[in-house]
């Protein structure tokens, strides 16, 4: 019992101790002063004396900061504002000269002349050049091209060098920038300097092979990677993480990839680049293919890194972590991979596929810093048409030009203006002018041949004085163009086709099922358009053009198919008889030899066949139905 | 720090738990031969000592799991109390700073290991005082704005309080302002901080750079490999891709409350507000002063202001004081002129009056000049050309001077107004650097939340006609209509272009017929059973679809015919981001009821198709499973109805395009199946479908939906022309 009670004692006792430390110790610890615990966690400390504390700059320092004359750039290096001389650019514009080369050159250097000769700032004087291009040779190693002469210390000049083995820096650069294909970034002098992309040999002059993408999102069967590899194939590998596709030491299990020979393109999602600048060849063939680049720490520039925004055409990682860029690859959303692959191709059409793109596109971005706060906005480089067809001339404001309408969901607004063009001098053609005028979209009337400046609307209807049209068909045909301002909307088509027989393209009025043209004629389109030919075709093609009239209804057509990428639009009219041949060529609905030839000339001179097809007509929506005339708003379009 | 000390409790519970259960376990083990009343008695005692001994140890822990309140978890200490480090004068110096370093070559990424949240961690060295060998202190402590910088990352979602986990490290050693630091020690105390192993991943923050006399474009302080933030770099000190440029922050945004002004003609068109400039400039503003009038302000500091004004606030012109900043907001453009140092507090008080900066300082990197296009917001003119600035800016229009306004207000807003958002932008793009894949997109960095509301981004915006070879895949919706259902396989595996049959078999309760019994077709036929008997079934992206263009097909519509489907399908590839249907509807504004209403009347205007049959790219059915906004999958599963409607205004949402209505068909309903209730289920299905648009509008925000007056057909429908000549001769009626 004794030892009942005992034991009861001690297990108060313990209890009660217990109880001590759990009630009564935390009292008396909360009584004591707070000591930091040393290693708990608790980010920056919030000082008692925050507001004491002093700032960084006492006043007055700031703004009184010693003055400090004007300083001479240092270390010979060179930027923008230091070394390049753009007053004479301002007054007269770009003006290109290219420095005669001595001697044998190559192919590749012969496509560069005729390009740089083809841009519109091209100039045959080296007085009036506020640019002076000097194109570095391919000579045995060691040895380096000639100063040319009037090289006046490098000063407006701009060096080209398009091979990756540079001539060794003995010469002497003085103030000349450098367009130097994939540049190491140690050299590159960003904002001064120009990154070309590492062009093959057989490079097309202008035109090019069109992108390999055929489809907007991948194909479900395609294999996520290929890998550049470096006898310059590629191979497509799996994606399992344990394999390390890209490293050759590991020789585990590849799991299932193929090895296809140099010269074909990657057929896979992502195409993973070694940052070594030999693989920069790479680089244009994933574009072209329209499989989304990944770059593991290039130590090369991207090609026009200026201007273009590569992070939304492909992906630049740190080859260091290779199961992470893996990882990210494969969990990419859907999204992003669409929009990146959808930008390879258009910035490969843009921008790379010939020589002529490469050269204009370097001349644009000296154009634009030359420009200043008028340049190309970032969304016209990196966004369809490009900026070789976005002319900031134009107009620095985005709604101006046909292209962003449909990008940003809006649609253009005001009216339009009708644009007759008469032949030769006679009755005006009233009856016309009447039904032109009748619309209550038009704005003005003119009847000279391309005025620029007196256009003041966006729209154009382009007319020619023998044309009949309807109010009606007009105003139907405005409101169409409304949801369509990058593209032509007319009412008579042509057709082209390969002649088999012939060995070239013809084009037919003969009704069909399809068609690819509409006749300026009749039609609608968009003022800049005007511009673009004006200032961007070849002025070969805009001499053939004026000598054979139906020419420049084939030109216009090839012109805006090559920017758009699409067909025209056909909408109905009413007048079944009308001859869809233009009356300025008289004779039956074929067209004569010389309007034949014209097609193809424009074809080489594009460099290919920009035309595209189209099977549709748009109608009124309630276009000839079996329903009370009363209904419908475009009655008079279905009179016979 | 309340959710660190709750996680501490949670540990603290669980020791004791799990030793009570461990005890339980072993009990019978230490005491096995005793009398169960004794041993009751032995256990309870045991427990007690122990559970007091748990108490004793956990004893440190207690006033933190008790009090959450953060009087306990904040550590209030004033800086003057903070530990003291002595310097040895031979202590080890860094080497200069390397000027070819990049992420890749001197960037230890490793650091940084996977994170499947793509952020990086940083953690921040403790503060310390640091003094030489005769106890003068290194340099000031720490200034205001660097500790408002580094609670910034404190409180960002960046930061790591474990040493062994961070990526980045920000020592609190403060060198913002150089003038406030002896160098060589500065130096000394960075290379003895814990990890600064060549100062790999090690990130110092500098504002005003160089000293006199020769004013260095970037921090003096030996660095080695150590990442720099800093203001006034010029192209010569800063390493492209790997050092960041930031705003010299000005004291006066905090200080000066500014109303915001908007854009638009201001009184003055160029202002130049710096007191101190060098002569030969003065002379050249003063030029422009003289030849422009009134249009172009100089001024220059008070010198004749009474005691007591803050002369940093005044600025004067001949004797006409002006209020700074309040002056800038009268200014279309403001010079931004290079002193002594590159970066000039200025331009941030020139951005945040909404005045278009002029920089003149040549080789300057402006500030986060690696992700902010300065283009759209400011000039940039030549040092030798600022004779003719004048004309450079007279030459830009009216229009993109507005916009330009606009833009440097916005990036004094996202990026100038406060330490917390130069250290945050400036952590991000070093983030952006490490994992690219996860980088902000030009347009994130740039445009202005109002634009970004406003703009539509379509998902499929190269032009491109997808070549007519790939074909397309049907998806048949269906429950329980067999007969029907074979009837639309038959009829719709005769279109050229189908390249593949997909059935979803809606119907939980009943099995699908078996294979013997379906339709022999030329084309693969696949059945997909689904879980739930829902709407949306009919768009989810499922892997059996391996073509771009989808046709959605009820089972019941039998009335389209061979050409009408084929040439919707030509269509389809001319506009592949758009919706192709067959009849139209239309929504208009209800102003009686002040609310949207639907209408199948046969109208001259179309802004909706029904997906009873409608091509469109597969992509749309990704879109609509798992980005639909809002509640508007559960709405349509609830309500059965209003599937192809939801689906419009999707596409319409993220294309900002029209639908395509081709051919002249108006409705489905055959003439020989007569509605049972005709007009009263009509009449009810209206009202649904309008509740339907008004919600869907009211989710989305806005009305998507375009109207058009166009529909298309082929070339020659209804043409004056032989119909065997016609590729699509069948076209169907209404």
């Amino acid at each position: 019992m004794q030892s009942w009670r005992g034991k009861s004692l001690w297990l108060a006792l313990s209890a009660s101790w217990l109880l001590i430390l759990l009630r009564v110790f935390p009292l008396l610890r909360l009584a004591v002063p707070a000591r930091p615990w040393a290693s708990a966690p608790q980010g920056w400390p919030r000082w008692l004396d925050t507001e004491l504390l002093p700032s960084f700059s006492q006043p007055g320092e700031l703004p009184e900061d010693a003055p400090q004359p004007p300083q001479a750039p240092r270390g010979g290096g060179c930027d923008w504002g230091a070394c390049f001389d753009a007053s004479k650019c301002r007054t007269g514009g770009l003006k290109v000269f290219v420095h005669p080369v001595a001697g044998p050159i190559s192919a590749s250097h012969r496509k560069i002349l005729a390009s740089i000769e083809s841009s519109r700032y091209h100039t045959a004087s080296p007085e009036e050049a506020c640019l002076l291009l000097f194109l570095s040779l391919e000579v045995p190693a060691g040895e380096c091209s000639p100063v040319p002469q009037q090289w006046n210390g490098g000063r407006n000049h701009l060096v080209l060098d398009l091979h990756p083995a540079p001539c060794p820096q003995t010469f002497q650069l003085g103030r000349a920038m450098v367009a130097k294909a994939s540049p190491t970034v140690d050299t590159f002098r960003p904002g001064f300097d120009v990154a070309l992309p590492l062009l093959p040999e057989a490079h097309p002059l202008r035109g090019g092979a069109p992108g390999q993408l055929r489809q907007h999102s991948p194909h479900p069967g395609v294999p996520l990677l290929a890998l550049a590899e470096e006898r310059g194939g590629w191979r497509t590998a799996g994606t399992d993480p344990s394999t390390c596709p890209w490293d050759g030491r590991c020789e585990q299990d590849r799991g299932p990839e193929q090895t296809h020979p140099g010269g074909t393109l990657p057929n896979a999602t992502f195409c993973l680049i070694p940052g070594h600048r030999p693989d920069a060849l790479h680089f244009l063939q994933a574009l072209q293919a329209g499989c989304i680049p990944v770059l593991l720490s290039p130590r090369w520039e991207l090609p026009f890194s200026e201007v273009i925004d590569w992070t939304k055409a492909a992906i630049v990682a740190d080859e260091r972590l290779p199961f992470q860029v893996l990882a990210a690859l494969q969990e990419m959303p859907l999204t992003r991979v669409l929009a990146l692959r959808q930008q390879t191709q258009f910035l490969w059409d843009a921008y790379f596929s010939s020589v002529e793109k490469v050269m204009h596109t370097t001349l644009e971005i000296i154009q634009d810093r030359i420009f200043g706060a008028s340049a190309h906005a970032s969304l016209l480089w990196n966004s369809p048409p490009g900026a070789l067809l976005a002319l900031p001339t134009f107009s620095t404001s985005l709604s101006d030009f046909p292209f962003y309408h449909l990008q940003w969901g809006s649609r253009p607004v005001g009216r339009f203006s009708a644009l007759i063009w008469v032949g030769a001098p006679g009755q005006p053609p009233l009856k016309l002018i009447q039904a032109v005028a009748g619309s209550q979209n038009c704005a003005q009337v003119s009847d000279r041949f391309f005025p620029h400046r007196a256009i003041s609307t966006d729209a154009i209807l382009s007319l020619d004085a023998h044309s009949s049209v309807t109010t009606s068909e007009v105003d139907f045909a405005f409101l169409v163009w409304q949801s369509f301002p990058e593209r032509m909307v007319g009412f008579l088509t042509w057709n082209h086709f390969w002649d088999e027989a012939q060995g070239g393209w013809g084009y037919t009025a003969e009704r069909a099922n399809e068609f690819s043209m509409v006749l300026t004629s009749a039609a609608f389109y968009h003022r800049y358009y005007h511009t673009l030919f004006t200032h961007s075709l070849p002025k070969a093609l805009r001499t053939l053009a004026d000598e054979t009239p139906t020419c420049v209804d084939i030109l216009m057509n090839f012109l805006v198919a090559a920017v758009t990428k699409l067909p025209p639009i056909k909408v109905p009219y009413g007048k079944q008889h009308f001859e869809a041949t233009p009356p300025l060529v008289p004779g039956g609905p074929e067209p004569q030899p010389t309007a034949r030839d014209c097609i193809n000339q424009m074809a080489a001179g594009f460099g290919y066949m920009p035309l595209v097809s189209s099977r549709l007509r748009l109608d009124p929506v309630l276009f000839k139905d079996p329903v009370s005339v009363l209904r419908k708003k475009y009655r008079s379009l279905e009179k016979p | 720090m309340g959710q660190v000390y709750l996680e501490r409790e949670e540990e603290a519970a669980c020791v004791i738990m799990c030793a009570s259960v461990k005890y339980n376990i072993r009990g019978p083990a230490l005491i096995p031969r005793m009398k169960s009343k004794h041993r009751i008695y032995y256990i309870t005692l045991f427990s007690i000592v122990l559970l007091g001994l748990i108490a004793t140890g956990m004893f440190q822990f207690w006033p933190h799991s008790i009090e959450s309140s953060s009087d306990w978890s904040v550590e209030k200490r004033s800086v003057r109390d903070v530990p003291v480090v002595r310097l040895p004068a031979d202590s080890p110096i860094p080497e200069r700073g390397d000027l070819s370093c990049r992420m890749h070559t001197c960037f230890d990424v490793y650091r940084c290991g996977f994170n499947p949240k793509n952020k990086i961690k940083v953690y921040i060295y403790s503060l310390k005082k640091y003094v030489d060998d005769f106890g003068v202190p290194v340099s000031n402590t720490i200034s205001r704005e660097y500790n408002e910088l580094l609670t910034a990352i404190s409180d960002s979602d960046y930061y790591t309080d474990d040493i062994s986990r961070a990526c980045l490290f920000v020592p609190s050693i403060d060198v913002l302002n150089q003038n406030t630091l002896r160098i060589k020690e500065t130096a000394q105390a960075l290379a003895q901080l814990s990890r600064w192993d060549r100062g790999t991943n090690h990130l110092l923050f500098n504002m005003l750079p160089g000293g006199p006399p020769d004013y260095n474009t970037a921090l003096d302080v030996p660095r080695d490999r150590a990442l720099l933030a800093g203001g006034g770099f010029s192209t010569w000190t800063y390493r492209q891709g790997y050092d960041v440029s930031i705003p010299v922050y000005s004291p006066l945004s905090a200080e000066v409350e500014l109303p915001e002004k908007g854009p638009g003609p201001r009184r003055y068109f160029l202002l130049s507000s710096q007191p101190a400039v060098h002569p030969e400039y003065r002379e050249d503003l003063e030029a422009l002063q003289a030849r422009h009038g009134e249009a172009v302000l100089v001024l220059d500091k008070c010198t004749n202001l009474s005691e007591g004004v803050l002369s940093v606030r005044r600025r004067c012109h001949k004797h006409q004081v002006f209020d700074y900043p309040q002056v800038l907001q009268e200014a279309t453009f403001c010079v931004v002129l290079r002193g002594a140092r590159l970066g000039q507090a200025v331009l941030s008080d020139v951005l945040r009056a909404g005045c278009v900066p002029v920089v003149i300082a040549d080789s300057y990197v402006l500030p986060f000049s690696e992700v902010l296009d300065w283009k759209r917001a400011s000039v940039v003119v030549p040092e030798e050309k600022m004779s003719e600035a004048y004309s450079i800016l007279q030459s830009i229009p009216q229009r993109q001077i507005e916009e330009m306004q606009r833009q440097a207000r916005w990036f004094w807003e996202a990026y100038f107004q406060s330490i917390k958002a130069i250290a945050l932008a400036t952590l991000q793009i070093i983030n952006d650097r490490i994992y690219p894949y996860a980088a902000l997109s030009y347009e994130e960095w740039n445009d202005p939340p109002t634009v970004k509301r406003g703009s539509v981004s379509n998902p499929l915006f190269l032009p491109l006609i997808p070549p007519q070879s790939q074909g397309f895949t049907a998806i048949v919706l269906t429950y329980d209509r067999v007969e029907s259902l074979f009837r639309v396989i038959t009829e719709v595996s005769k279109v050229p272009s189908l390249s593949k049959l997909l059935v979803v078999w809606n119907n939980q309760n009943k099995n699908p017929p078996e294979d013997s019994l379906w339709p022999k077709i030329r084309v693969p036929l696949k059945v997909v059973r689904t879980a739930e008997n829902k709407l949306s079934n009919r768009f989810f992206p499922y892997d059996e679809i391996e073509t771009e263009a989808v046709l959605a097909i009820d089972d019941d519509i039998i009335m389209l015919t061979s050409d009408e489907l084929q040439f919707g399908y030509e269509v389809w590839r001319e506009f592949p981001d758009r919706l192709v249907g067959y009849p139209g509807r239309l929504h208009l504004w209800d102003h009686e009821m002040n609310k949207w209403k639907y209408e199948s009347e046969w109208t001259n205007e179309v802004s909706m198709v029904l997906t009873g049959a409608a091509f469109y790219h597969k992509y749309f059915n990704y879109l609509y499973t798992y980005k639909m906004p809002g509640d508007i999958k559960n709405w349509v599963d609830a309500h059965m109805n209003c599937e192809d409607i939801a689906m419009n205004f999707l596409v319409a949402n993220v294309t900002g395009k029209a639908v395509i209505k081709v051919t002249p068909r108006k409705k489905f309903k055959c003439p020989e199946c007569t509605a049972i209730d005709g007009l009263s289920l009509d009449q009810t299905h209206m009202v649904e479908r309008s509740e339907c648009i008004n919600k869907f509008a009211s989710v989305f925000g806005t009305m998507p939906l375009k109207v058009v007056e166009h529909r298309a057909d082929p070339v020659l429908y209804k043409d004056d022309f032989p119909e065997k000549l016609k590729s699509f001769p069948n076209i169907g009626s209404l």
